[in-house]
């Protein structure tokens, strides 16, 4: 066992070595911010005996990633943006990461993945109503277009789950209403980093 | 070649956008009514004493010299010994199927029981006896929105049972999906709904021997009349023989009439879309004065000198209000004028002890106001007790009772500011 735990280390010192001796690696700052829209649908039924309605959905989404390259391929930092769902205005705040995948060329691909808490700070209620906000989970893969070391266009391709709770005013014959709301959209940006 | 895993990456968006569903589940608590058949016959049989019990749901209270009468929703009344606020003691449960308004003149006890209105001897409060009965003159009303109606040809009452239970539907994650049930039922359920709900004024009742009752009750004493609201008429009563009450005559009123407040020689009728005034200097006859139209909306009133103090709030059973505190001069009888609107959150029950105004917020607890400046009364706020749901109160000088969701409180209020609490009946419990 020991012996294979040793194996594996010098195994990762070698590549990290070689790593190194290829680029020279030093950490520095990562900013990657986006726009896009999350595309979604909803099914439901609008009353009792209905047949079930489905509606699209989409919104639009802005995020700004700050960050640390902590290695040549992984960055890890703070991301932190927009939502703007039907009816709640979400801000969510995570932590996030960027990992390459692909090599040293001009078009690369990246994996990208924030997860955190959905804050609705922005967000204005009707009168009656509460919304508040929920875990946020965000896995997702790019491209990026442009120089390694320079700055980069890139597109993104995510799964995006937040959740939400509202209360909301009761009607007619009821004493108390409340929603859970779980949106789970597909989301694609597009946006720069640096 | 590099077109390719973007190729592969623009189908797996294809496939993955299609499946994306948003999912949300809207919980509500519905008040569900069944249908439940009961026989004049058991209801008149029902009549008894028991043993004190524990509220469960405390409806309108009401004062008689020391003792409190809670009326427990359409089960009967809970009659408390309160010569000592701080700990009120349970003296007996009276069993009126039916019933939810009382009052009180002398030792005689009114109440209505379904379609009947009974006279009560509680000269010894543990044992309260039968002694009138003005049979079928009651033909509908309701407790909690749920109506009950009179079967003359079976000789039964066609009433509903009430029940909360918990349901949840999928939504279209907007604010307001339509609801399940019938959409346009909503609408006369609302209509109908101007539900019991709170409030309770002091105003002195004429008559040293009457008892005290709050501004949202339906029953009120004047000289030798018993007035007694429906939801579209005035029922008079003959009580010159105080134990043997007799019908005397019918008003016809507008629709929605939910309460009514003695005051001077004047009545004042809150319904759900208004104020009415009524002259009532020949008690067997009175006469409409005037109309305080407002928007559809619950509205308890108090009266103090030339200016009535009227609550309107949103919710449940009285939507499409505001919630606010009007105040309203009405040195003109004929001629009522609003002086100034107060937004509110939620106001139920209020009582008056001039200057001071108590106001019930429902669950945004006790307000307590000095409204001897008209025109500022949101700046003369001297007290707000947050912690506590507050849904009616009745203002008895150097005492206030208020109560809430949770039980039945009694404050002294010798000081306006600080309000300190004496005792309290939580629900649930008889015993203190």
């Amino acid at each position: 066992m020991k012996k294979l735990l040793s194996l594996c280390m010098i195994s990762l010192l070698a590549t990290g070595l070689t790593l190194a001796q290829e680029v020279p690696f030093k950490r520095h700052y990562v900013n990657h911010t986006e726009l896009g829209g999350l595309f979604g649908r909803v099914k439901y039924l609008p009353y009792a005996g209905a047949t079930q309605v489905v509606e699209n959905r989409l919104n639009l989404t802005l995020q700004t990633f700050n960050g640390m390259r902590i290695n040549p391929r992984l960055s890890a930092g703070l991301t932190t943006g927009l939502d703007w769902y039907t009816t709640a205005l979400i801000t969510p705040i995570a932590a996030g990461a960027r990992y390459d995948l692909a090599g040293k060329r001009n078009v690369r691909f990246f994996a990208t993945a924030d997860a955190g808490y959905g804050l609705v700070w922005f967000h204005e209620d009707n009168e009656g109503y509460r919304t508040q906000g929920g875990m946020m989970l965000n896995p997702g893969l790019g491209f990026r277009l442009g120089r390694p070391d320079g700055a980069a266009f890139t597109i993104t391709l995510s799964y995006k789950r937040q959740e939400a709770f509202v209360t909301k005013p009761p009607l007619w014959d009821q004493t108390e209403r409340f929603e859970t709301r779980e949106y789970n959209r597909m989301s694609l940006r597009m946006g720069i980093t640096f | 070649m590099r077109s390719i895993p973007l190729l592969l990456l623009l189908t797996l968006l294809m496939t993955g956008l299609w499946s994306c569903n948003d999912r949300c589940q809207e919980t509500r608590i519905v008040k569900r009514m069944t249908p439940v058949t009961v026989s004049l016959m058991e209801v008149r049989r029902n009549l008894k004493t028991e043993a004190p019990r524990a509220l469960e749901h405390p409806g309108k209270i009401y004062v008689k010299g020391n003792y409190l009468l809670i009326n427990e929703i359409k089960k009967g009344l809970h009659v408390i010994d309160n010569s000592n606020p701080a700990a009120p003691r349970f003296v007996s449960f009276i069993n009126i199927p039916g019933n939810g308004d009382m009052a009180v003149r002398g030792n005689i006890l009114y109440a209505d029981s379904y379609t009947d209105l009974v006279a009560l001897d509680i000269t010894d409060p543990a044992k309260p006896q039968e002694v009138g009965r003005v049979d079928e003159v009651f033909k509908n009303g309701q407790f909690e929105g749920a109506w009950w109606s009179y079967n003359e040809s079976v000789g039964a009452i066609n009433d509903q049972k009430v029940e909360y239970i918990t349901e949840t539907i999928n939504t279209n994650c907007e604010e307001n999906p339509i609801m399940p049930e019938m959409w346009w039922l909503g609408g006369a359920w609302r209509m109908m709904d101007a539900a019991f709900s709170s409030a309770a004024a002091p105003s002195a009742a004429p008559g040293s021997s009457d008892g005290k009752g709050g501004s949202m009750a339906r029953f009120a004493l004047y000289n030798n009349f018993l007035y007694t609201v429906g939801q579209n008429n005035l029922h008079l009563f003959d009580i010159s023989n105080p134990s043997k009450p007799t019908s005397f005559s019918t008003v016809n009123l507008g629709w929605g009439i939910e309460t009514i407040f003695p005051y001077k020689d004047k009545l004042f009728i809150g319904s759900s879309t208004g104020m009415y005034i009524y002259d009532n200097s020949n008690p067997s006859d009175p006469k409409q004065l005037s109309v305080f139209q407002h928007m559809m909306a619950c509205d308890p009133v108090v009266v103090q000198d030339n200016v009535a103090y009227v609550t309107l709030r949103s919710g449940t059973t009285c939507r499409n209000a505001q919630n606010q505190l009007d105040l309203v001069d009405i040195s003109d009888l004929t001629r009522p004028r609003l002086i100034k609107s107060y937004p509110m959150q939620n106001p139920h029950g209020l009582s008056i002890d001039f200057p001071t105004l108590y106001l019930c917020e429902g669950k945004y607890g006790l307000k307590t106001f000095n409204v001897s400046d008209q025109f500022a009364v949101d700046k003369n706020m001297l007290s707000h007790m947050k912690d506590i749901d507050a849904y009616d109160v009745i203002s008895l000088g150097k005492t206030l009772l208020m109560v809430g969701k949770d039980g039945f409180y009694q404050f002294d209020a010798t000081n306006p500011r600080q309000l300190r609490q004496i005792s309290k009946i939580p629900v649930g419990e008889s015993t203190i």
